[in-house]
């Protein structure tokens, strides 16, 4: 029985490998039939021979592998040095450095409003007169609360006082809102 | 010998009904483009193009031309593999 058993699937597996490669050629030959409908539509509607180029203009678009260049032969570092003239303060700055100085200049960035607070905050004791006209812009387009910036001349000791406690009853508000949200929740 | 053509369509049946043609015919095509044959028989239809004319060139001609040049480039070692699924597929569900 097993000895039968063996010779029938031996005669399975002979059949099963030929119905494999049948199915094989058949994929095969769908992908053909796939490759020439693709063809005789690019003939037909003409852009079969269109990567066909010169070797002329080949030579014309080649790869640079040089070095201080680009794959386009450009070079791509001769703005490193170069400056460029603000237009807000007309003053020259460094290619690399332009975008964070125009930042701080037009008093538009994340930081600018934080370090023109911080400024106002120190700067009230010291008097830095080579900043001021960066201050000055800065200043113009702060935020609303602190308004102790507004009189450039009259730094006095009471309007920073009265500064920095608007910045803790800020923050002590947003605390205590914070945790009453919390404690909300969890209850 | 029918029982033998019964088997066939009974799997081939189940080759289209488990989406496991589509997977192979993808996979067989990847694997032709990947290892330049789609590359090599086009050039060959530039051939057989150039020579018909490019204004009278017919499906049939495409076919004729290209298809037996065609399956004998498919490389050895993707013959292999997709042998290799399909009998695996057989040797699941062809044991009815």
């Amino acid at each position: 029985m097993k000895m039968e058993e063996g010779s029938v699937s031996s005669l399975d597996n002979s059949k099963l490998e030929g119905m494999a490669q049948d199915i094989l050629s058949e994929l095969v030959e769908d992908a053909c039939l796939g490759l020439c409908f693709e063809v005789h539509r690019a003939v037909k509607q003409g852009y079969f021979f269109l990567d066909d180029t010169d070797q002329e203009s080949m030579r014309d678009f080649e790869i640079v592998d040089q070095p201080g260049l680009d794959v386009f032969g450009q070079v791509y570092n001769q703005w490193k040095n170069k400056e460029c003239v603000c237009p807000n303060c007309s003053r020259s700055i460094a290619a690399s450095r332009f975008a964070p100085h125009l930042e701080k200049c037009l008093g538009m960035g994340r930081n600018s409003s934080r370090i023109a607070n911080r400024r106002i905050v120190t700067g009230n004791n010291t008097n830095n007169k080579s900043e001021s006209d960066q201050e000055d812009n800065d200043d113009v387009n702060d935020n609303d609360w602190s308004y102790g910036a507004e009189k450039k001349g009259e730094h006095s000791q009471k309007s920073t006082v009265i500064c920095l406690n608007n910045i803790f009853i800020q923050t002590f508000f947003h605390f205590y809102f914070v945790f009453v949200h919390l404690s909300s929740i969890n209850k | 010998m029918s029982k033998d053509y019964q088997m066939k369509a009974a799997i081939n049946q189940k080759l289209i009904e488990m989406g496991e043609r589509e997977r192979l015919k993808e996979l067989l095509r990847a694997k032709l483009v990947e290892s330049g044959w789609k590359d090599q028989l086009k050039a060959h239809c530039k051939d057989v193009i150039r020579e018909k004319g490019l204004e009278h060139v017919t499906v049939e001609d495409l076919v004729t031309e290209v298809t037996p040049k065609g399956r004998a480039l498919v490389p050895d070692s993707v013959k292999k593999e997709l042998l290799q699924r399909i009998r695996a597929f057989l040797a699941q569900h062809a044991a009815l």
